[in-house]
């Protein structure tokens, strides 16, 4: 696997050839951290893209409630949390929450995987806003007799949404709900910043052991890829087999 | 015919010049332009960073860098330069040689050749006041150190039962200690003297003096220049011999400076690498 790919570079300083090394990222020490990196990656990715997508339809539910303080919470929760950069968010739920929470709260915080819990909170409730957004939209894409059909034979408001409405409205929204997952996926990457050790982290660590940072960083670029594509495949198949499984669209 | 044999000749002397260019040895290269461009630390108390007066970069590195090129009766040109740059800068020929805090290590020396060392340091401990006598009392803690460093190995082998934690920097990292997120930050104590050297409430804070490695500062220059490698290694030794290299080392780690350091027995010598 030794340099089975050159690349040229010229400099001020004279000429050489840069000698790809992919051993480097596929065998031994560092390819046990990018191996684990990438198990984090996957752990941080599920867990936020679970909660997320149940937080997403409770805000986008909130979002249409016809109580007033109800709606007002969802609609300031979403301005609030979409019009401000993620990587603040991750560093007010690790750093910032210190200064809020009391002491006895922060020292069982401190003493479990804090830094893990803090981006999966980051994730999920930025991700969320966005979610809700898109589920809104596809329930308002639903026609709003079938919801006063679904009233007028007993069933209360929420078990409208969850019978009637939603199935449909969540079928709509498949595609921007998968660019949300991937996002939150690619999101992830910026936990490195409070210390999550996953695949981008371990990526840079590589890089700085061995300076071998085209690898590192070609390896890591491979596996977000390969992520992706996983996701964009297991919901559309959900899609095609649980939600349409009679091919309506 | 005659042109014909006229292009051959030029192609032949074009190629003959673009192979003595690309032979020449970077010492050579910068005695011609009359410029030695070096990448040093612009954010690193003491070693290399920019003094808030003048507006340039000062430190124990750049006076390095100075002589340096006041013995080869060259202008000096300081590059700012961060960890993860310093050594792809000097492999693209961005600059001539890296002084900047760089630690010698067998991967880095793959890339690289080193010089003799000119700065030596070991890897500490910053703790709250009274949490650690001895090197048992961090086993099985959270350490908190930055990325781009060789630290968090040393700190994994010294300590196998200890959970590392790697910030983007050491504000963070320090932050996250005053937080009580992790135990101790960990790093070269030449850092953390300059992290306490501005912390608002030092005395709630101690460096302890445990150190689990070495930390041999290198100045490294690219593979093929073995005339320019020569020049520093001998330029390293003479500043030892007459004395500047420890009024370097006093003029920026005195007592009263803001990172006192002992130099202790440290002297540049010829015996490594």
């Amino acid at each position: 696997m030794r340099g089975n790919v050159n690349g040229q570079f010229s400099g001020r300083g004279g000429m050489f050839t840069y000698q790809f090394d992919w051993s480097v990222v596929l065998t031994g020490q560092y390819a046990q951290w990018i191996a684990d990196g990438i198990k984090v990656t996957i752990q941080l990715s599920t867990v936020s893209i679970a909660l997320s997508f149940l937080m997403g339809l409770i805000i986008a539910v909130m979002r249409l409630s016809h109580l007033g303080p109800v709606r007002w919470f969802a609609q300031s929760y979403l301005e609030f949390i979409r019009n401000t950069p993620l990587l603040v968010q991750f560093f007010f739920w690790y750093f910032g929450s210190y200064q809020i929470l009391p002491q006895s709260v922060n020292d069982w915080l401190n003493a479990r995987d804090f830094e893990f819990s803090a981006a999966v909170i980051a994730l999920t409730i930025y991700t969320s806003a966005f979610i809700a957004e898109d589920i809104r939209s596809g329930i308002r894409s639903i026609p709003k007799e079938q919801m006063e059909a679904a009233r007028s034979s007993g069933f209360s408001y929420v078990r409208s949404m969850q019978y009637i409405i939603l199935p449909q409205a969540v079928r709509i929204t498949i595609p921007p709900l998968i660019s949300q997952f991937l996002n939150l996926t690619k999101n992830s990457s910026l936990a490195m910043t409070i210390g999550v050790a996953e695949l981008t982290y371990q990526a840079r660590q590589v890089e700085s052991y061995t300076f071998k940072g085209f690898e590192a960083f070609t390896a890591a670029t491979l596996v977000y890829l390969l992520l992706s594509l996983i996701i964009t495949a297991l919901v559309t198949l959900y899609d095609k087999k649980v939600l349409s499984p009679t091919g309506m669209k | 015919m005659k042109k014909i044999l006229a292009i051959l000749l030029t192609v032949a002397f074009v190629a003959g010049l673009a192979g003595i260019a690309l032979a020449e040895d970077a010492y050579d290269t910068v005695k011609k332009k009359g410029v030695l461009v070096v990448g040093t630390k612009d954010a690193s108390p003491g070693f290399g960073y920019i003094d808030p007066k003048t507006r340039e970069i000062v430190g124990y590195d750049c006076d390095f860098a100075a002589y340096l090129a006041k013995k080869m009766g060259v202008r000096l040109e300081l590059k700012g330069v961060t960890s993860a740059a310093r050594i792809p800068q000097l492999l693209a020929g961005n600059i001539d040689l890296v002084i900047a805090t760089l630690t010698y290590n067998t991967e880095r020396a793959k890339q690289v050749d080193f010089s003799y060392t000119y700065f030596l340091t070991g890897q500490k401990f910053l703790v709250k006041k009274g949490t650690v006598k001895s090197l048992a009392d961090l086993d099985g803690k959270k350490l908190g150190t930055a990325k781009g460093t060789t630290s968090e190995q040393n700190a994994r082998n010294a300590l196998p039962k200890a959970t590392v934690v790697s910030y983007d920097d050491y504000p963070p990292a320090f932050l996250a200690l005053q937080q009580g997120k992790v135990f101790a930050v960990t790093t070269d104590e030449s850092i953390l003297a300059g992290i306490l050297g501005k912390a608002p409430n030092k005395d709630q804070y101690e460096i302890v003096d445990i150190r689990i490695s070495d930390e041999p500062y290198g100045i490294a220059v690219a593979k093929g220049n073995p005339k320019m490698l020569k020049f520093v290694n001998d330029t390293l030794l003479e500043m030892e011999k007459n004395g500047e290299a420890r009024k370097i080392w006093d003029k920026w780690f005195n007592p009263n400076s803001d990172q006192p350091m002992e130099r202790g027995k440290f002297k540049i010598t010829a015996d490594r690498k």
